[in-house]
């Protein structure tokens, strides 16, 4: 008895101690990600774009698999949609303004994701995933069978110019004066600071829409869809309804990267996409989202620098998420929890 | 609520586990559902709360034929239902789990902002002290003993202020002392909610039901108040004979 009340409080300011590093954390990753651009080369700068932009489409993922439990290897579907859209909009209309081409990428994916999400959410689980990955892949194989002048066929939409960031330059400059710094990367800075704020809306957004009474009627239908039923729960509304808003975001996250790039492909779509996205949720943590979104600077960073150390690349990332599944399988967040419990553990081991 | 069944037959590919079965159940009663293993009381259950499809017959809810909506309309409508086997959500607080039910009945769960979240506090306090939990308030259910799951698995019911509460074997698994917890429980609920309970604990059946129903083999074999099915020769023959 006397240990458990030694025990007690010791306790709780380990929890608060948890508290204040996550928050720690967040706000050190925030400090770092907004002032990277004054002394990163450009390299780490355009791979932190790429990095930020794939975390949109994994919190996209994680809204999905993390808290309702869905787990779609379909949402390429949505991130090529979004990037096909941007980018045929972006040719047939230059001049158009960075909101118009957002806002259609997103709508055009959300729409597709309508009666995509109707047809898959008749099953679930595995089938849920063979039935979205079945869904992308007839989605990607008509892609590539349009006629050329549509989506490019395999060489894709080339030429898309990004629309100028008036705002954001302002803004950017401003602040320059302010901090009496000037960045060392000029060219993609501008953009680079478009994708940490779209990376920091969907971050906030998400986190509002999970503590939700929305958000927390989603955790009910992944822990338990029947129990949901019974409690008078139209669940197939709420799943359809986060379909498309996993949806939408994984547009924008598409659209973005074609921004970035200057030219979308139909290949976007093919399902290697959703795979790797999920790996990245997984592996960063699902059912927070922090995790995926760190999870898709892990993958994307070592999916870098195995490449340019070996053609089998896959097959080594492969090896550390089964890694990850194996050891660490709430995520690299959960490291934290998981040393907490070993040293209980092991101080248990003693007093036996 | 009153509840009429009629004709009701549900057939699982050759087996027939309930058989022209005609049921009705006046607002307010308490009437239990007992008989032998298979007898198919919880095929009777799924079938009035829309988890199985009857093959043929009709449910109908206070006279209205609700054979053909799906079971979240019928939660809707006033009817709630617990489980032979808890089923809870295991990873959530038992405070969370509540909760859930709480907004589904409000229908405050489609919104996007916390709203009436102190009263949704309050009423959860109290559906803990209720049903005994709120000692383990912020734990999982999943983490629970048998026990509490099965209490939680009663207040999630009656989270939804039911009109008809339908019961799956609520002691199954209890020691002495929860099952008398449990039953004073039944017995204080609001008169006019309709209770229909599948019990085995025959004890428990005689402190709560003022009518009786005996299924046999997917038939109703006798039904009637509890002083009549204890004298039925044919359910002594069946039931509790078996019991010695």
């Amino acid at each position: 008895m006397t240990e458990i009340a030694a025990e007690a409080p010791a306790l709780s300011l380990v929890v608060r101690a948890g508290h204040v590093a996550r928050y720690g954390l967040l706000a050190g990753a925030l400090l770092l990600l907004a002032s990277l651009s004054f002394w990163a080369p450009t390299f780490w700068v355009s791979i932190a774009i790429q990095a930020l932009i794939f975390a949109v489409f994994a919190m996209s993922v994680d809204l999905l698999l993390g808290y309702t439990g869905l787990p779609s290897l379909g949402q390429a579907a949505f991130y090529g949609t979004g990037g096909l859209v941007c980018a045929k909009l972006a040719l047939a209309s230059p001049g158009l303004g960075l909101l118009p081409l957002v806002g259609a990428s997103v709508a055009g994916a959300a729409l597709l994701a309508v009666p995509f999400g109707a047809l898959s959410l008749r099953v679930r689980g595995v089938y849920f995933l063979m039935l979205t990955l079945a869904f992308g892949q007839v989605l990607w194989s008509l892609a590539f069978q349009t006629p050329r002048e549509w989506l490019g066929g395999s060489d894709g939409l080339i030429g898309v110019v990004r629309p100028p960031l008036d705002l954001l330059q302002r803004i950017d400059e401003q602040l320059w004066l302010v901090v009496g710094v000037s960045p060392r990367v000029a060219a993609v800075r501008h953009f680079y600071n478009l994708t940490l704020v779209a990376a920091i809306l969907t971050f906030t957004a998400l986190s509002l829409l999970v503590r939700s009474p929305f958000g927390r009627t989603l955790e009910g239908i992944r822990e338990n869809e029947h129990r949901m039923r019974a409690l008078g729960c139209p669940t197939f509304r709420y799943q359809l309804a986060v379909f498309v808003v996993a949806g939408a975001l994984a547009g924008l996250a598409g659209c973005l990267l074609t921004l970035f790039n200057g030219f979308a492909n139909s290949s976007s779509l093919y399902w290697t996409n959703s795979g790797l996205v999920l790996i990245a949720a997984i592996v960063g943590g699902v059912r927070t989202l922090a995790g995926p979104a760190l999870g898709a600077f892990v993958v994307l960073i070592a999916q870098d620098a195995l490449s340019s150390y070996s053609q089998r690349w896959p097959l080594l990332l492969g090896a550390i998420f089964v890694g990850f599944v194996l050891f660490l399988p709430n995520g690299l967040l959960s490291t934290g929890r998981v040393l907490h419990a070993l040293a209980r553990a092991g101080r248990a081991g003693h007093w036996s | 609520m009153r509840l009429d069944v009629r004709g009701l037959t549900v057939r699982y590919g050759a087996v027939s586990a309930l058989h022209d079965l005609n049921l009705a159940v006046p607002s307010g009663q308490r009437r239990a559902v007992i008989g032998p293993n298979g007898a198919g009381k919880t095929t009777l259950f799924n079938a009035i709360a829309g988890d199985a499809r009857p093959t043929a017959g009709s449910i109908a809810l206070n006279g209205r034929d609700v054979s053909r909506l799906g079971s979240w309309r019928r939660a809707r409508l006033g009817l709630a239902r617990t489980f032979q086997r808890s089923t809870l959500f295991p990873d959530l607080s038992v405070a969370e789990n509540l909760a859930l039910a709480i907004r589904l009945r409000d229908r405050r769960s489609w919104r996007f902002w916390p709203s009436g979240e102190r009263r949704l506090r309050l009423e959860v306090a109290g559906r803990l002290a209720a049903g005994g939990l709120d000692r383990v308030a912020s734990r999982s259910a999943a983490s629970l003993s048998h026990g509490e799951q099965r209490a939680l698995e009663l207040e999630l019911a009656l989270a939804a202020r039911p009109r008809l509460l339908l019961l799956d074997e609520p002691m199954a698994g209890l020691s002495g002392a929860e099952r008398g917890a449990a039953v004073d429980h039944l017995r204080s609920l609001p008169s006019d909610v309709t209770l229909v309970v599948v019990e085995h604990d025959l004890d428990a059946v005689f402190a709560i039901a003022q009518w009786i129903s005996v299924l046999d083999h997917g038939v109703l074999l006798a039904d009637g108040t509890p002083e009549q099915v204890r004298a039925d020769s044919r359910v002594q023959e069946v039931y509790l004979g078996s019991r010695g």
